[in-house]
Formats: structure tokens, sequence, C-alpha cells
């Protein structure tokens, strides 16, 4: 009797000292440099796939359609929250992907080359992109305003050929705005329209103006969201809605612990109740998105009415270290010319 | 006679081809463009500066042993062997001195593969830690230099033997494909670099954010005072005196007043550090001369930093290669094609408490300081500070036209190649990369190599 539980203890101790050892082991076992005797069969770390993230985007649900999720498809470029499709001019296909989004809200919609089978003298490339205004870090919100400054901005080693017009292309309505740059022979024709919020631009470059022209036709060719005819479900897009104190009935904060300097622009879908339901964390490191998300799903909004019916908001709000806006007054006062 | 005409009939046919071609014209010949200290560091103004870039390039040329304090672990012997192209101060030279540093003195170092004579020196590091097993394990991120060397067998390595430590597994790591490589970057013209405010690249990151090319990016920032950090092929370094601390540590093993101990491996300094045999000399190695005096009192620290930060900046040629025409006429291309997004040709200094000709100088070294997404395809799934495994910062291109090697890792020579590196998923420089070789004629194209080359 004595024995036992004198020994009990013992083998208790013992029973610890082995789990030490063996965590000691484990946890040692997972910081190697240097391995004696590896023992295969070997995993391969893959070729060409970037493991090792840095800031990058993420959302509270995997079924609400996102700005950077497009997808080409027989040669289809489709983006379901822009609500855009696409037929690609012949002969051009996108070979890498773009980037992923970036903190100040911009995302590579496509990046599109000739194909192999082209046959034109003259190439080009063609460069869609998507900025999401309620975190533009330029003076400007809307697609007007944007070619304004543009043409104001532009680099004394290009000549404006055609000043922001608004053009009809098939049924939808652009800002187009033209240079050229004499030395290269190349031609940017950038045409820009805004679709929930976002401005959606189209720059095609090349040599070949023929080619170009025609290629904008075939923007007529493009389905717009439902939302464009009047239609459609999207929440109403409005700025700042959740950056100003009357409209945030419950509000609690994240605590970024980590010590980043990075800006984390969040794009967030308010229900009719108030409620959050949606995230979609444009750019944060892994650790800010879990806190940021915890937080948010927290708070509670005055439900926003139109004509006494609640609806649906899409907003936007910047956590972490908001970069800063440029200044500048003149593109807002802008007309068309 | 049929064998023989047909292959200069097909000789003949192809040579239209090849001869439209553009081609890297390669390293610029001639006079080293670089090396020499700032004119006003050259005239000693203030006085007694030019003491203070002498005793530097001194320290930097200097080779060292294991008393004066190599190692135990180390990458090369001495800064200048490797900072060596075109002149003192610069990056990779043609014959890689790695090579020789294996076995000087006695050591008994085998030579990992991808360090070879007529190859780049390079720096190697594993992205992620090996379980047990040998294989990489993604959940633990490694990313810390893995010194290619040890002293184990010198002369002068006393009790440190192979029996006390070994090198890392580079077979395995390369046979598993987790090993990475950096190689130097130049030093000239970084007491520019360093003199530059934070307020001018935010002023050139706002004046370029509304380019159409697809181009955003950010700075990296230092973790203690949260201000931009812009040394290091990730800009991962503050300063270039603790640019030099960090190197002499992790390069040469030589602890220091900024990194006072000895420096394990990653792993190494998990567990249990280095082994007390291998500790041989009394910390840190590199001190000041309390007995010295002028510019020989400073620490080889300060001594480098200020070697490198009195260093002239490349200086350019205007004909070479391709005639001042074609070099002009590629200056115009790049930044047509949006190059200059990223690669600024000039920045301002701010006033130096230094010297003059570090004051409100042109600093014209194609560079935005900021980091940018580089893609799959240079990818080195190493995170230093805020920058991601596919973060680079935009490489300065001045001095490129004597430079050897090319890209983080200098995996080629050839300057086209280089270009087209630009091009993967997830790129920021897709577009300006497509728009030279998609949207430029082929004579178009060669002025922009023949630019880049008079840099």
């Amino acid at each position: 009797m004595f024995r036992s539980r004198l020994m009990q203890p013992m083998f208790l101790s013992a029973a610890l000292l082995l789990l030490a050892t063996g965590t000691a082991a484990a946890q040692e076992s997972q910081f190697n440099d240097i391995v004696a005797e590896p023992k295969g069969p070997l995993k391969k770390i893959p070729e060409g796939v970037i493991l090792v993230k840095g800031a990058e985007p993420s959302a509270s649900d995997d079924r609400t359609p996102l700005p950077e999720q497009n997808r080409i498809f027989s040669n289809v470029l489709q983006n379901r929250y822009l609500g855009l499709s696409w037929r690609l001019p012949a002969d051009w296909w996108q070979e890498f992907e773009g980037p992923p989004p970036s903190d100040t809200g911009i995302y590579t919609l496509a990046q599109l080359i000739p194909t192999k089978s082209f046959k034109g003298p003259l190439k080009g490339t063609v460069l869609i992109t998507a900025q999401d205004m309620f975190f533009t870090l330029l003076p400007a919100s809307n697609p007007i305003e944007r070619a304004r400054y543009d043409k104001e901005h532009l680099p004394s080693y290009y000549d404006v050929e055609r000043p922001p017009a608004e053009v009809k292309v098939g049924d939808r309505t652009f800002i187009r705005f033209d240079y050229k740059s004499e030395v290269a022979g190349l031609h940017w024709y950038v045409l820009a329209t805004q679709v929930r919020c976002h401005l959606v631009q189209f720059v095609f470059t090349s040599q070949d103006t023929q080619m170009l022209e025609s290629m904008i036709a075939g923007l007529g060719e493009m389905k717009l969201p439902a939302e464009e005819r009047g239609g459609g479900d999207a929440p109403l897009c409005i700025a700042d809605y959740a950056a100003k104190k009357e409209n945030v009935l419950y509000r609690v904060e994240p605590v970024l612990a980590d010590r980043k300097f990075n800006s984390v622009p969040v794009r967030i879908v308010i229900g009719k109740t108030g409620k959050v339901q949606h995230i979609h964390i444009i750019s944060a490191f892994a650790d800010q998105a879990v806190k940021i998300k915890e937080a948010l799903l927290q708070w509670r909004f005055k439900p926003y009415k139109v004509n006494g019916e609640a609806v649906e908001v899409e907003t936007g709000i910047v956590f972490g270290t908001p970069r800063p806006r440029i200044e500048g007054t003149a593109a807002k006062a802008a007309t068309l010319e | 006679m049929i064998r023989r005409v047909i292959p200069v009939v097909l000789l003949l046919l192809l040579f239209p081809l090849v001869s439209i071609a553009q081609v890297d014209p390669g390293v610029r010949g001639g006079a080293a463009g670089a090396g020499q200290p700032l004119a006003s560091v050259a005239a000693n103004n203030p006085a007694g500066i030019l003491n203070f870039f002498i005793a530097g390039q001194d320290a930097f040329e200097e080779i060292e042993t294991v008393p004066e304090g190599l190692g135990p672990r180390f990458n090369s012997r001495g800064c200048g062997p490797c900072h060596a192209q075109p002149a003192i101060g610069g990056s990779a030279p043609a014959v890689n001195p790695q090579v020789g540093d294996a076995t000087a003195s006695g050591a008994t170092n085998t030579i990992p593969s991808f360090i070879t004579s007529t190859g780049p020196v390079r720096e190697a590091r594993f992205p992620f830690f090996f379980d047990a097993f040998g294989n990489p394990n993604p959940n633990s991120p490694n990313g810390g230099v893995e010194t290619l060397y040890t002293i184990a067998g010198r002369v002068d390595a006393g009790t440190c033997t192979s029996a006390q430590i070994s090198q890392p597994s580079f077979a395995l790591a390369v046979a598993t494909n987790n090993v990475i490589f950096r190689i130097p970057t130049p030093t000239f013209g970084l007491g520019l670099v360093e003199n530059i405010d934070d307020a001018t690249l935010l002023a050139n990151a706002a004046a370029n954010a509304n380019n159409n090319f697809g181009v955003t990016g950010r700075f990296n920032r230092n973790g203690n005072d949260g201000t931009i950090t812009r040394f290091g092929w990730k800009a991962q370094n503050k300063s270039l005196q603790i640019f030099s601390g960090e190197a002499y540590n992790v390069e040469m093993g030589v602890s220091n007043p900024l990194f006072q101990q000895e420096r394990p491996l990653p792993g190494e300094d998990r567990a249990s550090g280095l082994p007390a045999a291998c500790r041989l000399n009394p910390t840190p190695e590199d001190g000041p001369d309390f007995a010295g005096s002028g510019a020989g009192v400073l620490d080889d620290v300060a001594a480098f930093a200020n070697f490198m930060r009195f260093l002239a900046p490349p200086t350019p040629s205007t004909t070479t290669p391709g005639g001042s025409t074609s070099i002009n006429n590629g200056k115009a291309l790049f930044n047509a094609i949006g190059c200059n997004t990223c690669h600024t040709p000039t920045l301002k200094s701010s006033p130096s408490s230094f010297t003059p000709s570090l004051s409100n100088a042109n600093a014209n070294l194609f560079s935005d300081m900021e980091i940018h997404h580089m893609g799959t395809g240079l990818r080195d799934n190493v995170g230093q500070g805020d920058a991601g495994g596919d973060e680079f910062r935009t490489a300065p291109l001045w001095g490129l036209g004597q430079r050897i090697f090319f890209l983080h890792d200098g995996r080629t020579k050839n300057l086209i190649t280089a270009i087209q590196a630009h091009n993967s998923s997830g790129s920021e420089a897709n577009t300006s990369s497509f728009q030279f070789f998609n949207a430029l004629t082929t004579s178009q194209k060669q002025d922009v190599l023949n630019f880049l080359r008079s840099l």
C-alpha cells in the first residue's frame, strides 16, 4: 500500500517527464535546418505557389460574390460581383492573373495580350481594373472627375488626344479619355464607367489605332448588371455610412495586437435590420482579418431607409493605418469638355 | 556536298530573323562608373571626412579570420569580395569568392550545388523549417539566412570542429524546393537613399497613384517606430548602420555593437543555440578602438556604413551602348510604357548634416522604395516586415549597365530574361512588361535595353 502510494506519484512524474521530453522533441523537430537522416519519400514545396502571404483579401462567407473573383471561361470575362460579362476580343487572352487587391481598393480584373495566333502587325495590351471608390486616394468620386484628374496630371511625355468626354458604346455611357506617346507611337484609350461604387476602367494600348477602335466597339457587347436597368438586388452603396457616428448604434473596436502599419480597407453589407451580414476584408494580414471580422459582426447600424423602407447598404470603413488621401479640388469642380 | 549546303542555306534563311531580334548588349565595358567617393567627400568637405571614407573602405575590404571574429558560421570572409562588381561596393563579381571561402585556411565545408565559380554570390534561406523526417513544413515558416559554411577545419578554429557544428541540409533543401537565394545589393549612392525623407517617398507614391498600368505598391515599415524602411531586397532595413550590423553578423558571423551575439542558424536558435566549443571569442567581436584616434576609433559597422554612405552613385554612360540617340529614345520609351511607375528615375535627398554632396541632391536611383507584388514567378515565400512572400522592393536600376547578375536570386545574366521575369500571375508589373514585349517594335525594345545598359 505504502509502496503503491509512493509509486503512483513517481509513475506520474515519470510519465509527465516523458511527455515533456516528447513534447520538447516534437517541438524541436518542427524547427530543423539540419536533418541528419531524412526519411523518404519527401514532400516538395510546390513550384510557383505563394504560400507565405502578406496582406491579402478574405471574407466572412464564401457565398457572396467578391470583386476580385473574376473568371475567364470560353473567352468570356465574368465578374459576378460587378455583374459584368464581356467576350474578349478574338485572338486576345489572359496569360497571367493580376495581383491581389491593393490596400487602396484597386482590383486588377484582367490583363490581356494577343494570343500566339494573333495576325496583326502591331500588338498591344488591355488592362481592366476596378477602383472601389470608398477607398480611392484620389480627389475624384466618379469617372468624370477621375478622367479630369488624369488629364490634369498627365506626365509631360504624353499628349492628350481626346479630352475626357462622354461616349456611348452600345447602350452604355462611358467617360473616354485618350492620350498618346509620340516617341513610342503608342495610344492609350481609356474608357471608364461606374458600377456599384466601383470605377471600372478599360485601358486599351497599341500603336494600331484602328485595332483599338474595333476593340472599343466590342465593349458594346458587354452585359451590364441588372441595377443599370433599374432592377437587380445589389445593396445600395453609400460612402462613409459606417464612418458616421450617428449611423452606428453599437460598436466594438477590433484589437489589432500585432504592430503593423498597413491600411485595412473593409467593405461591409448592412442588412435591413442593421446587422452586418457580409464582410469583405480587401487587404489585411490574417490575424488582423480575424479580429476585424469578429468585431464587425457585433456592430449594429441604424437601418437605412428609402421611401420609408429599410434597404441593404454596402459601405466601406478603414482600419489600421489609413493611407493619406491626395489633396486636390480641381477635379471635383470638373465639368465635361 | 548536300550535307554541307543545307546548314549554310538554313543559316542564311535564319539570319534575317536572328539579326532583327533585340539583344541584351551585356555588361557595359570600359572604366567602372562607380566606386569613387562623393565629390564633396573627395574634396574633404567637411575636413576629415575623407579619412572616414578611406577607413570605411579599408574595413570593407578586410578579409576576416576567426580571431578577428569570422564565424562560427559565415557566407563569406569579407564584404569586399562579394560587393565587387564593377568596383568595390558593387554587386556579385564574375568569379564567385564563396567557392574559395569554403576551404580557405583548411576549412572542410561542402560547397552547396547552387554555389559555383561562375555563378552569383548567394545567401541561402529556407522558407520553411524541416520536420524530423526532412519534409519542409509549411506551417513552420523560417525565412532566415541558412549560413553556407562553418569554421570547422580551419587552422584558427580551435575547439570548433565538424563534430560540434554542421552545415545546414542544403542538398535536402534543394531536393524539396525549400531553398531560395539572395545576391548582394550594390551599395553605390546609398547615402543619398538614406537621406530621402519619408515625405518625398510618400509624395512620389501619391503622384503615381493614378497610373494606368495596374501598379499599386506600398511601403515596408520599421516595427519599432513605424517609419519607412528602404534597404535590402524587401526594404526590410531602416538604415545603413542596421544593414551593416546585420550583414556583418549574418554574412561573416562577426558579432558587433548592433548584433551582439554570435549568430546560430534559425533552427539552432530554437533549440540549444551555438555549441560552446564554437563560440570562441568574447562578444561583441567588433567594437570601437578606445585607444584609437580619428576615424580609427569607429567600430567596423560604423565604418562600413560610412563607406557606403559616402560612395558616389554610379555614373551612367551617355553614349554606350548603342549611341546617345538610342539611349535617349530608350529612356523616353521606358517612361512611356510605365516602367518608371515603380522605377522612379529621380528622388531628391534632404539637407544633409554629413557633406554637401548628400544635400538636396538628385538621387537617380530608378526606384520608388515601395514593395510590390511580383507574382508567382519571382516569389520566394519569405516574409520580412510587412512584405509577403512575393513582395519585393523596386530594385534600384542605377549601375545596372555594369552588373552581371539580375533579380534577387541572380538567376539570370540576361536583361531580357530579367524583364520577362516581371510577368507571372499576381505581378503588378505585368502590364508594363507586356507593353515592352507586345507593344514596342524590335528597334524600340533595343533602345530600352541600350538605355538600361547605359545606367
